[in-house]
């Protein structure tokens, strides 16, 4: 919260995450994804689009690692991702 | 709610200004049978504090400056002087109706400003976020419609603290990474834990700028939850958060470039609750 006690400004309030909090990778299931995404960004000097395959490829460890409740990645903002492949599909034949 | 209570204040600031009001328009317009100014005796009479009389014409000076021979009239009068007095009248009654309408005026916007505080107040509450109400424009489903601005890179840095009771290693794994609005962004921070006791964290956020931080949205992350790490633990947290497209449209929003997270961690007993900022616990378990 902010301390400076000007009433014009605004304060900053913190808001809770929309799909609440992550549970903890005791057993570092997804740290080979966590890894790869890492060396992605430091390998593109940290620009994160370029590295959203491997953000996608960690979220969906996540799931099937029971440390995630599973959404259709549309709703996580991954569409354009998942776009490409039906594209490729169906240029293919 | 401060803005509940706030608006009950302004509707009884009106009525006051209304009561005000009267009671300046009766002391002008009808000085010979005024309520107020009988009131008023019966106050200062109960008061004894002089001789009636004495009360009684200081009394009307005060209240009826402007028409001070209505009620002590001189019948000692010379004609010259009814002239005078009569023209005097007259000015007087001009006076009075001139500061009789602009009062009327104030009334009725009094009136008019006591019906539009309430809509009024509602949008300031909501603009300024006073007494937890949520900031328009966040909305959970825009994730899946939102449209990357590609044109505006900014730049996250990132920050971690630790209060100085916790003994964990917290500190972000990238010192920064480049998004552009509307486009989701993985982060992580690395915590471990060095004692031999299992040791429960809890943690919360800060963004600076502050007022970009209604546009950074976090869709999951480790905060305002018990973390526990075991001893000799080292975990990864990630963050899950986008920025929300419309701070390319925000002319406040144009020079900022750089944006700040920051977390700190504390230390939390068992089972203890913090109060969440507007989070109920049973919706998040997945």
């Amino acid at each position: 919260m902010s301390t400076a006690m000007n009433f014009s400004s605004k304060s900053f309030r913190p808001r809770a995450p929309d799909k609440g909090s992550f549970p903890l990778d005791h057993f570092g299931e997804c740290k080979a994804f966590k890894e790869k995404f890492m060396r992605c960004l430091k390998d593109n000097s940290y620009d994160n689009s370029l590295c959203r395959l491997q953000s996608k490829e960690y979220l969906e460890c996540r799931m099937d690692n029971q440390l995630m409740a599973k959404e259709p990645l549309e709703k996580l903002g991954f569409k354009d991702l998942l776009d490409k492949p039906s594209q490729e599909n169906q240029v293919k034949p | 709610m401060i803005c509940n209570s706030k608006s009950k204040v302004v509707c009884q600031f009106h009525v006051f200004v209304m009561l005000l009001s009267i009671f300046i328009r009766e002391s002008l317009c009808y000085p010979k049978n005024s309520f107020l100014l009988t009131s008023t005796h019966s106050c200062i009479r109960g008061l004894q504090v002089q001789r009636a009389k004495g009360i009684h014409s200081y009394c009307q000076w005060f209240l009826c400056r402007r028409v001070p021979s209505r009620l002590n009239i001189q019948k000692r009068g010379v004609k010259s002087r009814k002239s005078q007095t009569r023209s005097q009248e007259d000015d007087w009654r001009k006076r009075n109706k001139t500061v009789l309408t602009y009062i009327a005026a104030a009334g009725v916007g009094m009136i008019g400003l006591s019906y539009a505080a309430v809509p009024l107040y509602r949008l300031y509450c909501q603009a300024s976020g006073l007494g937890g109400t949520a900031v328009a424009g966040h909305n959970a489903e825009q994730v899946e419609t939102m449209a990357p601005v590609k044109d505006r890179v900014l730049k996250i840095t990132f920050n971690a603290d630790t209060h100085a009771s916790i003994q964990w290693n917290f500190r972000p794994q990238q010192s920064e990474i480049y998004v552009v609005p509307g486009e989701t962004a993985l982060a992580f921070y690395r915590a471990k834990n060095p004692t031999d006791k299992p040791v429960i964290g809890i943690s919360t956020y800060n963004v600076v700028p502050f007022e970009a931080g209604q546009y950074f949205n976090k869709i999951q992350c480790f905060c305002f939850e018990e973390q526990r790490l075991n001893p000799k633990e080292e975990v990864d947290m990630p963050v899950f958060f986008y920025i929300d497209p419309e701070f390319d449209e925000d002319p406040r929003m144009a020079r900022v470039d750089t944006i700040t997270l920051s977390y700190t961690f504390f230390e939390a007993k068992e089972g203890q609750k913090l109060p969440l900022p507007g989070y109920s616990l049973t919706s998040q378990h997945s």
